[in-house]
């Protein structure tokens, strides 16, 4: 038990916190804060883990840009500010599925990891890094960066009000009509039940062919 | 000899262009004709340059090649490959010639027709069928290539199968070549036996022909497989009787007459015949059989075109009549003279075809009777068709000349060594070549010279075969012949509504390219040759002759040395002990037997200088004049020509005579009643008697057993039907339905919609597949 | 340090993501719990590399820390541009509303 590790756990109750109330919190504007935190969080561990690099750009690019960007997209969507459910339906297997995951993920962890002996955190040169990033690895470089280019021209393409006849401003009660709306499920649920509950039309035809033979 | 092992190429790309065009033809900008073109002339090009290295190297090694081998137990393997020689190479050019020029013709011909892209793509396949079978160094890909041949002529006969007696043309061809077939078949399978004792390879052509010529095949496999294999020859070569589809095939699109009904497919049995030669000349009855039967075919088929008013039927006869000359030529040892005409017939005779498409294309009718004077609206027509005419005739210099002088030359030879066949050949071809140049000149006077008779509609000077039976059966023009002249006249008034016109440049290249090739193309294999700069060391028949031909023999005429003579008495000795392990060397080296004991650089020189006056090898050497045969053809030529000027010179006279010969010409329009005796002793007993019979047999007989056998199973299957069938059948089925109802209805709720449940989903069966593995683990 | 304690913060995330994927209704909501799995990815990446595989020169588990927040960044842009969508045609962004595909 180290100092280091001291800080770690303390990062970290601080990180998992802040992500469990991501997902639970019930202002959407908070969540996000939360998230923020959260990623400033991990960040602080790529730092203790002494890959600065990483723990920069990951403050940089996610709490800076990433978590600005998600209160652009909740302000620009209207979404509810204020406290209301913002759970689905299917909040229940949720947590069932995660919390399996976890369970099962921490045992096999544990079992293939459990043994490795606590080490010092190796750093890496950040010229070792840049040297890397443009010989070896500069075509996935490359590529990652036709990749950028590709999202920006199309979350334009998506996002602009013109594009298509899906960009113009849509009247939004029509469409709703149009939706069945939860009596004509129910109306055809219905229906589906009435013919299980007379069988006698589907029979009835082998019989009349049989006669005729 | 590079270009060679690319032969297979030349098979491909039209196969390639008739997938591709079958598939995407539709959506190309020239319907895929484009593709059907540009196939066939690199398949030309390759041709070309393969056709050029096997001729200026004299006879070649055979190149062979085995692309794919399936052994099926035994000694019986099927193979593909390619087998390539001055023969395959001749072939080679000839097809892709021809159906380059006759793709390009079709573009204009076909313009506008329905299912266009389909006739190309049967052109292309056609090309690669006939490819296959020339290409081929067994007899069992060789009948593939056969029967894909006789597929494609059945589909493009029956090419406006909308009209009955298209199909039933079709069906015909067909019938008639299948029936041929069985004989091809059989044949091979024969040969195949007498293979299969002394080499694994049962079905390869070079391994039979070394096996006949070293005489280790028996007589009755010899001559039944040979014959045969004649008979089918005869079917797809049109020899008589077969010979009847042949005419009728003319139902199909001109173009593809003039490909597969006169240039390539009907010569297939030719080749075939000409591939396997050293089988063939193994004994005299075979050779006498195929001699006869090919000048029964030349001379009585020349005949009957004498009567036909439809300009394609005239032609189509006069095919039957050429293929009789190479089998007749084949027949008396003419091996190169029979390849030779078949080379020059498929170019002059595509070229008739084409320019007789290119008037019917003008005037809208196949008949003579109302064309005339067609040489002022038509020039290019009509200067091609009467190159092609006078080729076929055999004038001086043409290819048809040079060929047709060979096969007399070869007759001669034959007779000369003792063989009946050859005088009958020699003076039966003479008279068949004034007949064909008299029925040549009064297609060419009828259809170019006189007035025009189809726009104007003189119905009366229009005497057609109809009219004679008409007069033949009343005295004289009854009522109904003369409603029946109406009924033409109004038709012609319908049909050629203004003044036939010169085609178009696509028909006119592919006309003008097939006259210009008409004379060199006798130049190679005609005495002239010496002349203008060719060698004798490279002309028609060192191209074409392999080794296997060089060292033929026959051995049923003097001067026959067996293999392993005294010459070559301790190599003899060494086959014998070799046994059925020698290698085909050995056997070929064996009967390499020159009479003055030259060595192979110089068998023809060799056979040239034989002290028994004929040589008893295949091959006779470059051709020399005789003129005796010039005169003679020259003779005959002038006076048919003459006698066909005098009747035909100013138009059409009043009274045909060829339709005023009594008895002759009743035979002549009943085809020699070819056609009723087939009905009558073939379809009618089938009908009449062996029908009724079985009808009989089956009403009586077998329906009695039948129907006592029905009353039973009729009570079995009414206990059936209601007990099992109603009940417990139908009971699980609508049970099986239902129950599917009833789950579709509770399953379908699974499909929510709700993608986080199906998120949700799909995590959980990872986690199923993570425990799985780390159980495993 | 020990390896196994970024590792199961690294799987926490990564479950506390995915419940978050699963139950909220809000896309937006969704795309953010998106973040939180991937970041939990990269957690992993650079704890092997720190302190599993500190003694190789190669710096492979960084580089690709860096890539997948590249990507991701790539992904909340087109994400957002999406919901925006949807926001426009729907007039909300309730995943639960997102149900043409049901039967």
């Amino acid at each position: 038990m180290t100092g280091l590790d001291v800080i770690f756990i303390l990062l970290a109750l601080m990180t998992g916190g802040a992500a469990i109330l991501t997902v639970i919190s019930r202002n959407l504007v908070h969540a996000a804060l939360f998230l923020a935190t959260t990623l400033a969080g991990i960040g602080a561990i790529f730092i203790l883990m002494r890959a600065d690099f990483v723990g920069l750009v990951q403050i940089v690019v996610y709490v800076g840009a990433i978590t600005v960007l998600f209160l652009f997209g909740l302000m620009l969507t209207r979404a509810p500010i204020g406290r209301e459910a913002l759970d689905s339906r299917s909040q229940p297997m949720a947590l069932a599925v995660s919390a399996t995951l976890f369970v099962v993920l921490t045992t096999l962890i544990v079992l293939a990891f459990g043994d490795v002996a606590s080490t010092e955190p190796t750093g890496v040169p950040i010229t070792e890094l840049g040297t890397a990033i443009f010989s070896e690895w500069v075509f996935p470089f490359e590529v990652v960066s036709m990749l950028l280019l590709a999202a920006l021209v199309g979350a334009v393409l998506l996002a602009r009000r013109d594009s298509g006849e899906s960009g113009e401003e849509a009247d939004v009660e029509i469409i709703l009509d149009a939706l069945p709306t939860p009596a004509d499920v129910e109306a055809d649920r219905r229906e589906a039940a009435a013919e299980l509950a007379h069988p006698d039309n589907v029979t009835a035809s082998p019989q009349a062919s049989g006669g005729g033979q | 000899m590079e270009a060679l092992n690319y032969a297979w190429i030349v098979v491909a790309l039209p196969l390639l262009a008739a997938a591709v065009i079958a598939v995407f033809g539709k959506l190309m900008p020239l319907k895929g004709s484009e593709v059907g073109i540009a196939a066939i002339t690199g398949a030309w090009v390759l041709s070309l340059v393969i056709g050029w290295q096997t001729f200026v190297n004299g006879p070649v090694d055979a190149l062979e090649q085995v692309f794919w081998s399936s052994p099926m137990g035994g000694a019986f393997t099927i193979e593909f490959g390619q087998y390539v020689d001055g023969l395959t190479a001749m072939m080679l050019v000839l097809v892709t010639t021809v159906s380059m020029l006759v793709q390009l013709y079709s573009r204009e011909y076909m313009h506008g027709e329905d299912r266009f892209t389909y006739f190309f793509s049967m052109l292309a396949l056609f090309t690669f069928s006939m490819l296959v079978l020339v290409i081929a160094p067994n007899t069992l890909q060789a009948v593939v290539g056969w029967e894909l041949v006789g597929l494609c002529s059945y589909l493009l006969i029956g090419y406006y199968w909308q009209d009955k007696p298209n199909a039933d043309a079709a069906n015909k061809a067909f019938l008639t070549t299948k029936f041929a077939d069985i004989g091809l078949i059989v044949g091979v399978v024969v040969l195949s036996a007498g293979v299969a004792q002394h080499s694994n390879n049962v079905f390869s052509i070079p391994e039979t022909i070394d096996l006949a010529m070293g005489g280790q095949l028996s007589e009755l496999t010899v001559v039944l497989g040979t014959l045969m294999i004649f008979l089918g020859a005869m079917g797809k070569s049109g020899q008589m009787p077969l010979h009847v589809w042949l005419p009728d095939a003319m139902a199909g699109p001109t173009p593809v007459s003039a490909l597969i009904h006169a240039a390539t497919m009907v010569t297939a049995g030719v080749f075939f015949v000409a591939r396997l030669y050293p089988v063939f000349i193994q004994y005299a009855t075979v050779m006498n059989v195929i001699a006869v039967v090919g000048v029964i075919t030349l001379f009585f088929a020349g005949f009957l075109a004498l009567v036909q008013d439809d300009v394609k039927k005239v032609l189509a006869y006069s095919t039957v009549s050429q293929l009789g000359y190479m089998m007749a030529a084949l027949g008396v040892g003419g091996y190169t003279a029979g390849i030779f005409h078949l080379f020059t017939h498929g170019f002059f005779k595509a070229l008739l075809f084409l320019g007789s498409g290119s008037l019917i294309h003008a005037v809208h009718s196949n008949n003579m009777s109302d064309m005339g004077g067609m040489r002022k609206y038509m020039p290019v027509t009509f200067v091609t068709f009467v190159i092609g005419s006078l080729a076929l005739a055999g004038f001086p210099l043409t290819a048809g000349f040079f060929s047709k002088d060979e096969i007399l030359v070869s007759a001669q030879l034959w007779g000369d060594a003792g063989m009946a066949t050859g005088p009958l050949v020699y003076w039966l071809g003479l008279a068949g070549a004034m007949v064909t140049t008299f029925y040549m000149g009064r297609t060419v006077f009828l259809i170019f010279f006189g007035e025009h008779r189809g726009a104007h509609g003189a119905a009366h000077d229009v005497e057609t075969v109809e009219d004679v039976h008409a007069e033949a059966e009343a005295g004289v023009l009854d009522a109904e012949a003369e409603a029946e002249d109406a009924a033409q006249a109004a038709h012609d008034v319908q049909g050629g509504h203004h003044d036939p016109h010169e085609s178009g440049w696509q028909i006119l290249t592919a006309l003008v390219a097939l006259a210009v090739f008409s004379f060199p193309v006798g130049m190679a294999g005609g005495f002239l040759w010496d002349e203008v700069g060719g060698s004798t060391e490279q002309n028609f028949e060192t191209w074409t002759a392999t080794h296997a031909i060089e060292e033929a023999q026959y051995p049923f005429l003097p001067g026959y040395h067996a293999p392993g003579g005294e010459e070559h008495g301790e190599e003899g000795a060494s086959e014998g002990e070799g046994g059925e392990a020698e290698d085909p060397e050995a056997a070929g080296s064996g009967s390499i037997v020159l009479a003055s004991g030259e060595d192979l650089s110089g068998p023809l020189a060799a056979e040239s200088g034989d002290e028994e006056g004929f040589s008893n090898h295949v091959l006779h050497g470059a051709p020399e004049f005789h003129l005796d045969v010039f005169l003679l053809a020259l003779a005959g030529f002038l006076i048919a020509v003459g006698g066909a000027w005098a009747i035909y010179g100013r138009g059409r006279p009043e009274r045909d005579p060829t339709l005023h010969m009594g008895g002759f010409t009743t035979a002549l329009v009943n085809k020699y009643w070819l056609d009723d005796l087939g009905y009558r002793f073939v379809v009618v007993p089938i009908r009449d008697r062996l029908a009724p019979a079985v009808s009989w047999s089956s009403n009586v007989l077998i329906d009695g057993v039948v129907k006592s056998i029905g009353g039973g199973v009729k009570r079995l299957a009414n206990v059936t039907y209601f007990t099992v069938d109603q009940k417990i059948i139908d009971g699980g089925v609508n049970g099986a339905a239902l129950s599917a109802a009833w789950w579709s209805s509770k399953l379908k709720r699974l499909q929510s919609g709700d993608v986080q449940r199906y998120a949700g989903a799909m995590m959980a069966g990872v986690i199923v597949l993570v425990i799985a593995f780390a159980a495993a683990r | 340090m020990t390896l196994i304690g970024p590792l199961v913060l690294a799987s926490f995330l990564f479950c506390v993501g995915l419940y978050g994927v699963i139950a909220r209704r809000n896309s937006v909501l969704v795309l953010m719990s998106v973040e939180l799995m991937l970041n939990a990815v990269n957690i992993n990446l650079v704890a092997f590399q720190s302190l599993l595989h500190g003694d190789d020169a190669a710096v492979t588990g960084q580089i690709f820390a860096l890539f997948v927040i590249v990507v991701a960044a790539a992904e909340v842009g087109i994400g957002l541009a999406i919901v925006f969508n949807m926001f426009r045609n729907r007039a909300s962004i309730d995943i639960d509303d997102a149900d043409l595909m049901r039967w």
